[in-house]
């Protein structure tokens, strides 16, 4: 047992969640999702993220933007399993009556703002970053984005932005899964060199395993006390679909819930994981 | 007042506010005026130039707004709204954010610059953005006040500002909530205009006086929402209705009207003035490009009076 086992845990059961959310659902962006399980729990319960489920609007919570708004399942899921909300909410995914979709709701607790068009998170996390710079506050601001959501223009508009401003409380995590939505992301519209672009776009840039929780907690650690005056990129390497052998790197898995035999697969899949782990008492015990 | 733009009449009033309330922030996208030098100078950390980058203006706008800042993007009007329309739409429309999107050059007011730099279409776009409030000031004094208005909204708002000094209509005072005014009041008819077409409708109205029609002209500065029974009155007391718009007729004032007499079932016959399915390539001035779309006084006059006259009541 390392001294991450229990985050490691933590992630599976997640992933598992997440998975019958979407099942139930028939749709969700699973494999979106499975890419930044390790991030999200990092962040939510490595002590990363100054954060209150009881006091959602807290005026110096850290601003967590999932701009990736597609991989939402696996925010709710963090947010739900934190105690934003009831875990009935989970059940209702996609659902008539439901609280929430496919792509991300600001009305949500504990969700900053609305996405699923991608290439605005950013915008809106450098005008927080700036915002609190003014108004002297001391939170931080950390936006997850996809890697092929760096294909939007205004993305590299709120880099040359944000590293001008000099915004040292912004923090970009990029999910580099290699892949669009229908393609590797080097063969639609080459990202690569992507460390080299955010440096030249005036960021400090720090690339990572984005599974590995030493990896993460290194990037993420001492961002309070970092004295360059730049935003920090993570490039966080990933697998889209993380976890499920059968959907991990592959195109056309994208957007796509399994169902049926392939259901009962994936299922299967994360149960094994799970059974080697120690079982954790931060089970969310919710049955899709 | 009368010799000053509408966007000095409205930048010198919200740097007045500014001054006292240190949440006021304009974002531009490199576009200035002689009065936001004045912010930019004294305020400066009230005034951001985000560069010509009109989605990361709106972005930026909403986080600012969403840390309790007062916010206003200010650009020419094409790239205030068409450029970054999506992201006005999820970011601001879409999350009920109160911030005030401020375009310069209504209509054709950009008379040397080409269709690039008209504002044809922006009233149909903009007035389909669900919590979205439209002001279109008829003269500078008007401007000046919206200021105020804006600023003690708390939802999305859209200002749409002319480039060119326009004479004030009228000095007398009006309920700025009600969202229009009236300039006259006649009763063989009822222009209805916006912004710029305020006072051609006036000089519109002197001229069919001379032909013995006698036309009320009602100012409509707030373009949504609109006051749907005032008008349902207005229009079934006027017995027909014109409406001039310095606009593409697809989904601007003309549009709206009839949408709004249709909805209440009132069967009067409205006249839309405004540019026809078209861009314009055309310079040497603003007069001359109403003309060639049939948007001077004279002809306008002509097209009512013909067909006021074939009418059947």
């Amino acid at each position: 047992m390392n001294t991450f086992s229990h985050l490691e845990h933590k992630a599976q059961l997640l992933r598992r969640t997440v998975l019958r959310m979407c099942i139930g659902a028939g749709t969700g962006h699973v494999t979106s999702s499975f890419s930044c399980v390790e991030l999200l729990v990092a962040l939510y319960y490595g002590g990363i993220l100054r954060h209150d489920p009881k006091n959602p609007g807290w005026e110096n919570r850290d601003r967590f933007i999932l701009s990736k708004g597609q991989a939402s399942p696996i925010l709710y899921a963090v947010l739900c399993d934190r105690g934003f909300f009831p875990k009935t909410w989970l059940k209702t995914f996609c659902k008539k009556n439901g609280r929430f979709g496919v792509h991300l709701q600001h009305d949500v607790p504990g969700v900053e703002v609305t996405t699923g068009s991608l290439g605005y998170g950013l915008g809106i996390g450098a005008g927080m970053a700036l915002a609190a710079r003014l108004n002297r506050q001391p939170f931080l601001i950390f936006v997850l984005l996809g890697d092929g959501e760096c294909h939007e223009g205004s993305v590299w508009e709120t880099a040359m932005f944000a590293g001008h401003q000099e915004l040292n409380n912004l923090v970009a995590i990029v999910d580099r899964n290699w892949l669009c939505a229908t393609d590797f992301t080097e063969n639609c519209v080459r990202l690569n060199p992507l460390e080299r672009k955010w440096r030249a776009f005036g960021w400090d840039v720090r690339s990572i395993d984005g599974h590995s929780f030493p990896h993460i907690f290194k990037a993420l650690s001492g961002l309070r006390l970092r004295e360059r005056n730049q935003p920090l990129a993570i490039i966080a390497n990933t697998v889209k679909g993380k976890g499920i052998d059968f959907m991990e790197n592959q195109p056309l898995w994208h957007g796509i819930a399994p169902q049926g035999k392939e259901a009962r697969e994936a299922l299967a899949c994360l149960k094994k994981i799970i059974r080697t782990e120690k079982k954790g008492e931060n089970d969310i015990n919710y049955n899709a | 007042m009368t010799s000053t733009t509408m966007r000095d009449a409205f930048f010198d009033r919200l740097y007045q506010l500014a001054w006292n309330d240190r949440r006021i922030m304009v974002v531009a996208a490199d576009m200035g005026a002689p009065s936001l030098d004045k912010f930019r100078r004294d305020l400066s950390t009230q005034f951001l130039n985000v560069g010509i980058a009109e989605q990361t203006m709106v972005t930026i706008a909403t986080g600012l707004a969403l840390s309790g800042k007062k916010v206003y993007t200010y650009a020419i009007m094409p790239f205030a709204t068409l450029r970054c329309y999506e992201a006005i739409k999820v970011n601001i429309a879409l999350m009920n954010i109160a911030v005030t999107i401020v375009g310069v050059g209504t209509g054709f007011s950009y008379d040397d610059s080409g269709p690039t730099h008209h504002s044809t279409e922006d009233l149909s776009v903009m007035r389909a953005l669900p919590n979205m409030t439209i002001y279109c000031p008829s003269d500078s004094l008007m401007a000046a006040r919206f200021a105020d208005l804006t600023y003690n909204l708390n939802s999305p708002c859209y200002v749409r500002l002319d480039r060119k000094v326009l004479p004030a209509v009228d000095r007398k005072d009006y309920d700025l909530s009600s969202g229009y005014r009236f300039l006259l009041n006649g009763e063989n008819g009822c222009l209805l205009a916006t912004g710029n077409m305020a006072p051609q409708a006036l000089k519109v109205a002197r001229k069919l006086h001379q032909a013995g029609i006698r036309v009320s002209v009602v100012d409509i500065f707030r373009l949504k929402p609109l006051q749907e029974k005032a008008f349902v009155e207005i229009a079934k007391k006027a017995g027909w209705v014109a409406t001039l718009e310095e606009h593409l007729l697809a989904g601007g004032l003309g549009s709206a009207i009839i949408e709004l007499l249709t909805d209440h079932q009132l069967r009067v016959p409205v006249k839309r003035f405004g540019v026809e399915d078209r861009y314009l390539y055309e310079y040497g001035g603003r007069n001359h490009i109403q003309n060639m779309c049939g948007l001077s006084p004279e002809v306008i006059t002509m097209e009512i009076k013909k067909w006021v006259k074939d009418l059947r009541f």
